[in-house]
């Protein structure tokens, strides 16, 4: 589903190389984590995977569904089914959480071709979802995050996750800042997404989530590139050993 | 020299302080139909509201002097004592020359004056407005602007407004070759308040000036001020606000904010926020902001497949629509940001 090969970024204008050869694989239906230390590229890796300027392939290649996924717009990614559940979610001021989630579903199925959702069924959804979440309604009037804590936050990537139904998912750090009773709440969400044909990947630093999301492969990515994989167990060998026989 | 020749020469240029960023002079490029004619304003009144004309009398300012020489008569609107009314005074149709309106408002009086300026075709425009706000007098303003490109409009406006009058003003313009909204505001009386907000989007050349002095001589006066700004191509956005608080005025509250978006690295912004304060009770405050819209705030919603210029529309309208909140009915204001953002974020 995702293929990346050999792929190396950089930022500040080519001044610092972040991600260094790196390659990976998620096929459909298969949850990946991705773990590693501070500065190893675990963000750069998401931000580079959504489109985000600042960050300048400079070499390899990456494949999402067939289509190279470099030459790709971020909304284009966006309606071709990926997402980002980002680790610092932004706040949108003056623009009402409903507002934009409509405007954001509406604008992809518009890029694939489908009608807009109706504002009934879109309503009925978000009820059922934020109902799910425990998301109070009154969250979904304000605008965006303004004001939201950073659980509240990360439990609006999860709402606006399942609202968008992505087909490849990928959480940069979902688990930083949350208490135990939210980090249950968030992986009950992402476990219900789990299928035979999307694809996840969890970034993380530590193996708490994974007790609740349980991959199917862990890689530990360090100096930008993934220098060791393994099957689940892996995460808890390396909560115990930590990363330092993995640093370049 | 022609009479015309002779005017141009008479109209306010950058060496003066008041008009550095705003050259009348320097924007008349050729000859403008309007600068030396009056203009007859379509004016229509509620029921109990009556209208008359008077003869000259003498005009205040640069601007107001070529008003007073050309206007011919003034508009005397009439508001009796308590006067209430769901309809408003309307004015339009001032497309080209010099027009004067005085406006009195008897105590208790409640109005509220639309005015929509849409000339098609260029012209040069000179409005002078005064208001007298008799005890406890309540207007309400709304300004739509939307003139030809090569139009020059002047809107100045004086207000006094004695014990416990309220104004609440929102003006939405898109500018013009050139456009100055000029309010000035003497609150002569107690517990004085006022709501004056206003946005400009202006793109091409456009150049709206917004610019107001309130003038607090007595206690106890609540003033908020946010005038929003967006510019694109190489257009030019003006804010030059003060508050000058008197020695009586205690307890004044006061915030003005100015705050814009440059949607282009070729467009131009000026600000200027002033505060004079000699009574030492109060709390005043100012604030300016220039700069590009969020990068990263553009990044998120991309990220959730909202296009680039649909993301820059809805960021851009947000940061507008907050100088608008507390309008009794928004909605077409609204739909003409909307319709601008569609064209230029």
């Amino acid at each position: 589903m995702l293929k990346i090969n050999n792929i190396t970024a950089t930022v500040n204008d080519g001044q610092q190389t972040i991600l260094n050869g790196l390659s990976l694989e998620v096929p459909a239906g298969e949850v990946h984590a991705i773990m590693g230390p501070n500065g190893s590229g675990k963000s750069t890796l998401s931000y580079v995977l959504t489109g985000k300027d600042g960050y300048d392939v400079t070499g390899g290649a990456a494949e999402y569904m067939g289509q190279d996924l470099l030459e790709m717009l971020p909304e284009a990614r966006a309606a071709a089914g990926m997402f980002l559940s980002f680790q610092y979610p932004l706040e949108i001021p003056g623009v009402p959480t409903m507002h934009f989630l409509r405007t954001a579903l509406n604008a992809q199925r518009k890029a694939r071709g489908e009608e807009p959702m109706s504002a009934p069924d879109f309503l009925k959804k978000a009820r059922k979802i934020a109902s799910d979440l425990k998301v109070k309604p009154d969250m979904l009037k304000r605008p965006l995050n303004v004001g939201f804590s950073g659980g509240e936050k990360k439990r609006m990537e999860i709402f606006q996750m399942m609202m968008l139904e992505p087909k490849f998912l990928i959480m940069d750090e979902t688990d930083s800042g949350l208490d135990v009773d939210a980090l249950r709440i968030v992986a009950d969400g992402v476990n219900a997404l789990r299928s035979p044909d999307r694809g996840m990947l969890i970034i993380t630093h530590y193996q708490r989530l994974l007790d609740y999301i349980v991959p199917d492969r862990v890689h530990v990515l360090s100096a930008g590139k993934i220098v060791a994989s393994g099957g689940a167990d892996f995460a808890k060998q390396l909560e115990k050993e930590g990363y330092d026989k993995y640093a370049a | 020299m022609s009479l015309v020749e002779d005017t141009a020469s008479a109209l306010p240029h950058r060496r003066m302080e008041a008009w550095k960023w705003t050259d009348v002079r320097a924007s008349l490029g050729g000859e403008q139909s309007g600068l030396t004619s009056a203009c007859e304003p379509q004016l229509t009144v509620p029921v109990g509201v009556s209208v008359t004309r008077e003869t000259k009398s003498p005009g205040g300012g640069t601007m107001g002097k070529l008003a007073a020489n050309f206007s011919g008569d003034i508009y005397m609107v009439t508001v009796p004592a308590g006067f209430a009314s769901r309809e408003h005074v309307n004015i339009s149709g001032l497309k080209s020359g010099h027009a004067r309106i005085v406006f009195k408002l008897g105590k208790g009086a409640k109005l509220h004056v639309v005015e929509t300026h849409n000339s098609n075709k260029p012209g040069f425009v000179n409005m002078e407005t005064s208001f007298d706000l008799a005890e406890g007098a309540q207007l309400t303003r709304t300004i739509l602007q939307n003139d030809h490109a090569d139009t020059t409009r002047i809107s100045t406006t004086r207000i006094s407004a004695w014990g416990g009058a309220k104004i609440t003003q929102h003006i939405l313009a898109f500018g013009a070759g050139l456009t100055r909204f000029e309010t000035r505001i003497a609150a002569l009386g107690k517990d004085f308040e006022c709501e004056i907000h206003g946005a400009y989007l202006l793109d091409g050349k456009r150049h709206c000036d917004m610019t107001s002095y309130i003038d607090l001589g007595a206690e106890n006066a609540h003033v908020r001020q946010s005038v929003k700004g967006g510019v694109t191509d190489k257009a030019r956005g003006v804010f030059q606000g003060k508050f000058h608080v008197r020695r009586p005025a205690q307890l004044t509250d006061a915030e003005m904010r100015h705050d814009a978006v440059m949607l282009s690295d070729t467009a131009h912004i000026r600000a200027k926020p002033e505060l004079e304060i000699y009574a030492d009770d109060v709390a005043c405050a100012h604030g300016n902001t220039v700069g590009a819209l969020d990068e990263t705030a553009l990044f998120y919603m991309r990220s959730r497949g909202i296009p680039l210029r649909e993301a820059r529309a809805l960021l851009t309208q947000a940061f507008v629509a907050e100088a608008f909140d507390g309008m009794d009915d928004n909605r077409s204001f609204m739909s003409k940001i909307t319709a601008w953002l569609e064209q230029n974020a």
